[in-house]
Order: structure tokens, then C-alpha cells, then sequence
């Protein structure tokens, strides 16, 4: 297959404000047409890659390639891309026709055009007839479905959206989830999106970039990320988490919370140091006899569709598991999970490694695998 | 507290109006002065309307307000936009210092500061003069309406529209001066009758041959005020309701316009 050329692609990108290094060493790399999302914590310098990308702001060190070319001295307005702000910032002495015909009007389109495109983008943000409408008259899903189209009516080959969503109620959030990832696949454009809501990120987006303190942490498929976080601040970051410390003692070895565990991850030294992950909707209570832990409930939440339980093994490592029926507090429960529900963290892994060894010994799984449907297939012959 | 407020606001009301009243009154006395009302009678208004000398002076100084406030709206707003763009908060807090001292400072001190300044340099005292002071003293009346309006703006609506291609002067244009225009409006009407107000500055700054309304009703004053005075401040005082009055139905009717269907909601 050939490498379709990236759209946009960061190497080795730094920018400091003063003396706050905001960004060390970005690298990143987006192909057209797909969903991106930067997830990261408040002041990990999500914004600041958007405007990085818009042209906002200069890079310090590295380099910025749209498709292929060097932009990094490409001024803000030659370059193809828009952006969705927080805080709508539509203009309101301007009704909804006249923001989003603002980018048109700049470039001169005849009015007949412009009226097609506005009549366009209205309708693919939903907002068909809104065009009279005065700003202070829309709700604010409808201003942030506005601000969409104006973005979108310059044609951007990137649209850039800076947590468009964050200032919603929980239910117009969902909604309009769905539909950017719609008006996504329809336009068939690419979308940086950014946010601090993990839950979000998951649902929404083709590409994750995790971010904390200006570096990119890991990045992956949501599964990826959720199943195989790379180190703690990830694996914390990206939904509920129980982490302890343990021992590799060997390939598919870990040893915590006192016992030995059959588990899946390899490519360790033998007898390292790391940290163990399980999530919490991978944990089942049973009677402490049949237990691979045992543990003492402390607290429980309902929250819905499952209970949330706290419980504290006798080592005092908390638990966090969802059930889906009642415990009893104070009572001694009995903690299962199967091998491949363990997670296994090195302590300062790079990226790169942590890749590196996961694909190796995934080939060697597969291989195995292989082999074993052979063998199978060969036996089943033989039977036959 | 109602049955206080209401009797408090009537009698406050009375006491800031009765010495206009009282002038009006007298506007209409058939006698020659504030010493018994002797009937009632237009003849002061007869005399007012004959009275060509001090009604161009009305006209002069009208048009010495709209002409000194129409300037100093550009100048100071041009001038916010500017303080409003300097980013050192040390060297911004000194600019605004600076505009709030002139703002501040006695218009005694600020008159003979300009008579000093345009004698010097040998300007004949008169329209010029009036209008050059009047237009100075109205720049920081503006920037002070001006700045918090573009304080107040969201930053990232000029973020939005260079996002979307805009100039700098299309962003001005288009974005910013929409933006801030009630403060630019404001500071028009501030400065109009901080012009129309003005006395002591104008006293300084005015030659032989020309006068505004506040100065020549204070050199008639010191002869003894002639009732054709109550007959023009009872004219000024309807001209100013009826503007007040038409403020009032014009801003109704612009807020009624923009938002029906917020109304609506609100009921
Ligand atoms: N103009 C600036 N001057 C100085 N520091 C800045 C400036 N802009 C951003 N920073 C700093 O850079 C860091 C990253 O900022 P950025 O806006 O990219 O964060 P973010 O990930 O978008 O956070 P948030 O979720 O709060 O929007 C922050 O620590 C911030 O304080
Ligand atoms: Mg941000």
C-alpha cells in the first residue's frame, strides 16, 4: 500500500513563553480526512498546537509541513485551515447569514454564491431558515452550530476546533458529538479537536493525541489508548483506573499484591519494577474462596447503569470496581479477573519502545496463534 | 421602605427641578423682572426672537459642540484603540493616569493653560481657539467611554475574523468599531455637553468677536439678567426634554427590533 502523503506533520516543534517551555519537541503527524482529538489536562499546550497550526503563533524550534511544504512562515490567512472557538465568538452585531458569509464576502465570492454556500453550511449544521436571526436570539448549541459554519464556508482543508463543546449541557454535548463526526465523514475534511474530556475523545475521534506538560504522551486508536495506556498519567487520565505497583518476574509473570499472576504482557528484564493496571469495569466480585484477591468493601456509589465500589485489599491498595448489583459494606469479597484484563506499565518507557516491544511479542502471539490453528486444523484432519 | 421611597423621590425630584420651574415661570412674566409675577405675557419671547445677536450665538455655539465633540470622537477613540493595544501594564496605567488627570483637573487651570499656550503662539483669539480647547478637553471624556467597551470585547472575536481572513483594517472595520460603537456614542453625547456645559474654559480661550451662550449670559448677568434669559433656558430646557424624551422611545424601539422572539420568552 502506498503512504498517502500527510496533511500536516510537526518535527521536532518547540515554543516557549519566556521562560515556560509550553511545547518541547512536538512531533506529530496527521493524514487528510480523519478525526484528530489533542486530549490533555488544562495548560498542557492543546491550544497552543491549534495555534501553531492556524499561524497564530510562530514556532520557536522544528518544523510545520502542509502537505509536504514548510508553513512555519506561511501568514495566518494563507493558509487552509479554520478554527471553532470555545466561546462561539460570533459576531454579534452581524445576524446568523452575515457571520457565516464572512469569510466568502472576504474572498470576493459573487452574492449569488455566497447565498448558496450560507444556504449550504446552514443546512449541514442543522440550521436551515436561521439566516435572519439575530445572535442574542440562538441558544448556545445553535451559536456553536453557527460558528461551525461560519469555519466551514472558508473551505478549510483543516478545521481546527478548540473545546467547541465545553460550554454545552451534558445532553446538546452528545448531540453535537454525533454530528461533528458526521459533518467529519461527510466533508471528508481533517478535524483537530480539542479537549480535556476523555469520554469525548474516545467517542469522537479516528487519532488520539494524549498531552501533559507540552509533551505528547502517547498516541493511538481510542482502544489503544484505553487498553494499553503507556504510563501512569495516561492510564489515569483516560477513564477510572486502579494501579499498583508489582514485579515482572518473567514474560507473562507479574507479581502484586503479594501473589503471582498469569497475565499477557512480555518483553520485560526479568524482575522489573512496573506498575499494574486493571480497570475497573474488568473486575468481578465473587465469595472470597474463589477470589484472586481478597478485599474489604469500604464505599459504594450508585451511579445509574452500575454500582461504583471501593474496597481495600489488605496491603491498603484501594480498588475501584463497577458492579452490577449491590455489595454490602464492610464485607470481605473475593476480586477475579482474567489474564489479558492486566495491563503491565515500565517505568519511563519511551513511545517508541513501548511500541516496539508490544508489536514484537503481539507477532510472536500471532504466530503462536498461528500455529496452534494449524496444529488444530492438521488433528482435525487427522480425525477425519 | 415604600412608604418612604416614594414620597423621598418626589420631593428630591421637586427641590433638583423647582429652580428651573422658577425660571420658566418667570419666562412668561408681562413685568421686567423676578420680583412679582405681574401677568402672564410672550413678550420676552418677542424680545428674544428680535434679539438676532444672541441667537447666532445660539448657532455658533451649537455648532462649536457638534463640530468639537465630532473631532474629539475620532481622536479619542483612535486614541483608546491605541492604550487599549499597548500590552505593558506599567507603561498602560501611566497613559490612562495621564488621561484622568486632564479629566480631573480644574477647567480654570486648563483655560489659562491654553490662553497661555495660544497667546504664545500668537493665535487670534476666537471660533478657532474655542474649538481647538473644546475639542482637547473632550478627548479624554471619549477615551474613558471608549476603552472599557473594547476591554469588555470578546478577544477572540478578532482572532475569529483574521481566522477567517480579515485585514487589519477589516477587522477594525468590520469587528471592533461595530463592537464598541454604544461607547463611541456615549462619549459623542459626553463630550456634546461637556462643549454646550462649558464656561470657564471658553471664558479664557474667547476673543472680541466671538462668544458662546455661557459666556454671554454671563457678561449679561453682571448688567442684571433681562427675563429674555428665562425665555431661551425655558427653550433650552423643552429642547433637552424633547431629546430626552425621544432618547428614551428610540432606544424601546431598537431594543424591541433586535430581540422579538427574547421578548417573547421572557413573558
Ligand atoms: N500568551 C501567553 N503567554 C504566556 N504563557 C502562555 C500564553 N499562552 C499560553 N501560555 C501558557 O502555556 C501553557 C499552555 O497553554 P495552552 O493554552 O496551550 O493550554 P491548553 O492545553 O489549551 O489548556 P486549556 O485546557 O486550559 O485551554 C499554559 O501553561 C499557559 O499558561
Ligand atoms: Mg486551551
Amino acid at each position: 500500500m502506498v503512504e498517502k502523503m500527510p496533511i500536516l506533520e510537526f518535527s521536532k516543534v518547540a515554543l516557549s513563553f519566556g521562560d515556560t517551555e509550553v511545547l518541547k519537541e512536538i512531533d506529530l503527524v496527521l493524514e487528510s480526512g480523519k478525526f484528530y482529538t489533542l486530549l490533555g489536562p488544562s495548560g498542557s499546550g492543546k491550544s497552543t498546537i491549534l495555534k501553531l497550526i492556524s499561524g497564530q503563533l510562530q514556532a520557536d524550534a522544528g518544523k510545520i509541513f502542509f502537505e509536504g511544504q514548510v508553513i512555519n512562515d506561511v501568514p495566518a490567512e494563507k493558509r487552509r485551515v479554520n478554527t471553532v472557538f470555545q466561546n462561539y465568538s460570533l459576531f454579534p452585531n452581524m445576524n446568523v447569514f452575515d457571520n457565516v458569509a464572512f469569510g466568502p464576502r472576504l474572498k470576493k465570492m459573487s452574492e449569488k454564491d455566497i447565498q448558496d454556500k450560507v444556504k449550504e453550511m446552514l443546512g449541514l449544521v442543522k440550521l436551515s431558515g436561521f439566516e435572519r436571526r439575530e445572535i442574542s436570539e440562538l441558544s448556545g448549541g445553535q451559536q456553536q452550530r453557527v460558528a461551525i459554519a461560519r469555519a466551514l464556508a472558508n473551505d478549510p482543508e483543516v478545521l481546527l476546533l478548540d473545546e467547541p463543546l465545553s460550554a454545552l449541557d451534558y445532553k446538546l454535548r452528545k448531540e453535537l458529538q454525533q454530528e461533528l463526526r458526521n459533518i467529519q465523514k461527510r466533508l471528508g475534511i481533517t478535524f483537530v479537536f480539542v479537549t480535556h474530556d476523555q469520554e469525548e475523545a474516545l467517542a469522537m475521534s479516528d487519532w488520539i493525541f494524549v498531552m501533559h506538560d507540552g509533551l505528547i504522551q502517547q498516541n493511538g486508536t481510542p482502544e489503544d489508548i484505553y487498553d494499553e495506556p503507556i504510563n501512569h498519567f495516561v492510564a489515569d487520565f483516560i477513564g477510572e483506573t486502579n494501579i499498583v505497583p508489582g514485579i515482572m518476574k518473567h514474560d507473562y509473570l507479574v507479581h502484586f499484591v503479594g501473589k503471582d499472576f498469569e497475565n499477557v504482557d512480555a518483553g520485560m528484564r526479568p524482575n522489573e519494577r512496573v506498575e499494574v493496571v486493571l480497570r475497573p469495569e474488568d473486575l468481578d466480585l465473587t465469595d472470597p474462596a474463589n477470589g484472586k484477591l481478597v478485599v474489604t468493601i469500604q464505599d459504594q456509589l450508585f451511579r445509574g447503569d452500575y454500582y461504583e465500589i471501593t474496597a481495600v485489599d489488605d496491603d491498603m491498595n484501594t480498588w475501584q470496581v463497577q458492579a452490577t448489583n449491590p455489595a454490602t459494606v464492610g464485607a470481605r469479597v473475593g476480586l477475579t479477573f482474567d489474564p489479558e484484563d492486566i495491563h503491565i506499565m515500565r517505568y519511563n518507557e519511551s513511545e517508541a519502545a513501548f511500541d516496539a516491544r508490544l508489536e514484537s511479542y503481539e507477532d510472536e502471539e500471532a504466530e503462536a496463534a498461528l500455529q496452534a490453528a494449524k496444529d488444530d486444523q492438521s488433528q482435525s484432519g487427522g480425525q477425519g | 421602605m415604600k412608604k418612604i421611597r416614594t414620597p423621598y423621590l418626589i420631593v428630591m425630584f421637586l427641590i433638583l427641578y423647582l429652580p428651573i420651574l422658577y425660571l420658566v415661570f418667570y419666562s412668561f412674566n408681562a413685568g421686567t423682572t423676578m420680583k412679582g409675577f405681574a401677568g402672564f405675557s410672550f413678550k420676552h419671547y418677542g424680545e428674544l426672537w428680535q434679539d438676532t445677536r444672541l441667537i447666532d450665538i445660539v448657532f455658533e455655539t451649537g455648532i462649536v459642540a457638534l463640530l468639537s465633540s465630532l473631532l474629539a470622537t475620532i481622536i479619542g477613540t483612535l486614541g483608546a484603540l491605541a492604550i487599549f493595544r499597548v500590552h505593558r501594564g506599567a507603561v498602560k496605567g501611566a497613559l490612562l493616569s495621564l488621561n484622568n488627570v486632564l479629566l480631573v483637573s480644574p477647567d480654570v487651570i486648563i483655560g489659562a493653560a491654553f490662553l497661555i499656550l495660544f497667546t504664545t503662539f500668537k493665535f487670534s483669539l476666537g471660533f478657532v481657539t474655542v474649538l481647538l480647547a473644546h475639542v482637547a478637553f473632550s478627548i479624554p471624556i471619549v477615551v474613558l467611554m471608549v476603552l472599557p467597551r473594547l476591554q469588555e470585547m470578546n478577544p477572540d472575536l478578532v482572532l475569529a475574523a483574521q481566522d477567517l481572513g480579515a485585514r487589519p483594517t477589516q477587522v477594525l472595520g468590520q469587528v471592533t468599531i461595530p463592537a464598541i460603537t454604544p461607547g463611541i456614542v456615549a462619549g459623542f453625547f459626553m463630550a456634546l455637553t461637556y462643549s454646550l456645559d462649558d464656561f470657564a474654559v471658553t471664558f479664557f480661550v474667547t476673543g472680541n468677536g466671538f462668544s458662546t451662550l455661557a459666556v454671554e449670559i454671563y457678561s449679561r448677568a453682571r448688567q442684571g439678567v433681562s427675563l429674555e434669559i428665562n425665555a431661551l433656558s425655558a427653550l433650552i430646557f423643552l429642547f433637552s426634554l424633547v431629546i430626552a424624551v425621544a432618547y428614551y422611545f428610540i432606544n424601546r424601539l431598537n431594543q424591541r427590533q433586535k430581540a422579538p422572539e427574547l421578548r417573547e420568552k421572557v413573558k
